[in-house]
Parts: structure tokens; sequence; C-alpha cells
């Protein structure tokens, strides 16, 4: 996989979106073209949505886990993108001549690790992205549990996970 | 005839069928369609009010069709309908 671009003030602005929700967990999009970000999209996080975790591939351990939280709870250790903002990110990249290169996310409480959760649904999702006519992204994934945000940035395919080689400048 | 492609959360109401062929005219159509076929789907994708859930987007031939004219979305034998679970992570 050719490396990724990521501009170290877009890097900021995806840890301060993390620093803005702790402890819930943000999540957005980097676009942009050939592996070279120029553009951030904030995501809202709408795992507290009534029936949210149905429909978002949890496994069901996940789901039931989900089910016994209280919203706020829930949006502690998972994200469900708001597919209306996400609507309106796709346009605008389109507009933009820009593709999807990065699906960010954070955990407030864990490392900068897929969870299991991630990688199932990463890996569910592969399926999805040609038909709806975007590339398979890489996962950003900051994690706030220390006292300096770590982030790093992964290739997720067939269930497999491989740290990307990613460029800040 | 128009194809149909069920994620695979929906799977457990479509008899773990991924596609799934419809006669609709439209999107809202489609969706009562399904619902006949496959009872329980319809909350699933729907609100109350009948609008789309926000953590759920349906797809015809590669076109969002929150910037086609949404349910009301005319569709035609050959047409392929993509439902796509919104992006999610733990």
């Amino acid at each position: 996989m050719a490396h990724l671009v990521i501009p170290k003030a877009i890097l900021d602005d995806i840890i301060a979106h993390a620093k803005e929700l702790t402890p819930y967990e943000c999540c957005g999009l980097l676009a942009g073209n050939n592996g070279v970000v120029t553009k951030l999209y904030r995501i809202k996080n709408i795992v507290a949505m009534e029936g949210a975790q149905n429909l978002s591939s949890f496994d069901s351990a996940k789901a039931a886990h989900l089910e016994r939280l209280s919203p706020e709870e829930r949006a502690e250790i998972a994200f469900v993108m708001d597919m209306q903002d996400f609507s309106t990110a796709k346009k605008d990249m389109r507009n933009n001549g820009l593709d999807l290169q990065v699906v960010y996310h954070s955990h407030p409480h864990d490392p900068a690790r897929p969870s299991v959760t991630d990688i199932k649904i990463a890996t569910d999702y592969e399926e999805i992205w040609p038909k709806i006519n975007l590339p398979l992204p890489a996962y950003l994934i900051v994690s706030l549990m220390n006292a300096e945000p770590d982030a790093k940035t992964y290739w997720i395919k067939s269930g497999q996970v491989s740290l990307a080689d990613v460029l800040i400048r | 005839m128009i194809k149909v492609r069920i994620p695979t959360p929906l799977r457990p109401l479509t008899k773990n069928q991924g596609e799934v062929d419809i006669t609709a005219g439209s999107i809202t159509d489609l969706v009562n369609s399904l619902e006949a076929s496959y009872p329980g789907i319809k909350a699933r994708l729907c609100d109350e009010s009948g609008e789309l859930r926000r953590f759920v987007n349906i797809y015809v031939n590669e076109e969002d069709i929150r910037f086609l004219k949404g349910k009301d979305t005319a569709l035609k034998t050959g047409d392929e309908v993509s439902i796509v679970p919104a992006i999610a992570g733990g």
C-alpha cells in the first residue's frame, strides 16, 4: 500500500475533536488525492440514538453489551456515524474532486489499536465501499488513555490489520 | 425487478439472503414491499414518520437517495439498490 500523507494541522484537528468529545468517542473522515490528505470532515457520533446499535454491523455480543448501557455510556465505547453527515461530506468530496482516504475515530479509554469490533465492521465494510463509489480507506485511531494523545493508522483487509505508512508534515 | 443488496445486520430478517429481488416504483414502495416479505425490516430502516433513519443510507445505482429524491426516488426495472448501514466501531 502506498503511504499516506497527513498534514500536521489536520492531525492536530483530529486530536482537538477527540479532546472536545472525551469521554465520548469522536469520528470523522479525511479526504484528499493519491494518499495525500487535504480535508477533514467531522461526523456526528449517533450511537446513542435509539436503534443505532442494531443496524451497524456490531456483532451480537457488542450489540447486547450496548443495549445494557445508557446512551451516554454507549458513546464512551462505540461510535456510529451519522449517515446524513456522511452523505454531505461525500457530496463535498465529489464537488471538490477529492477521494476518501481515512476513517478516524477516538478511543478515550483504550489504546490506539483497532478493537475486535473495529476489525469486524471494517471487514464487513470492504464489500460496501465499491457499492457506494468510494475507495477502501485507512483507519486512524487516536487514543486519549495517556496524557499524551497517540494516533496510529492501519489498513484493515480481510480481517488482517497492518500499520499504515504515514508521513505527518 | 429491482435487485436489493441487504447488509449483514439485516440478513437475519431476509432468511440470510444478501440480495433479494423486489418489484417497486419508488423507495417508499420498495420499503413497503420488503416489509410485506420480511416483516420487521421497515422499522429498522425508517422512523415512525417514514423518514430514513440517520444510521442508514440507501443507494440507487451507486447514488445516495439523500441527493436524489429521498424516499420518493423513482425506481425502474434493472436498478440496483444497496442498503448501507452506518460506518461504526468500538
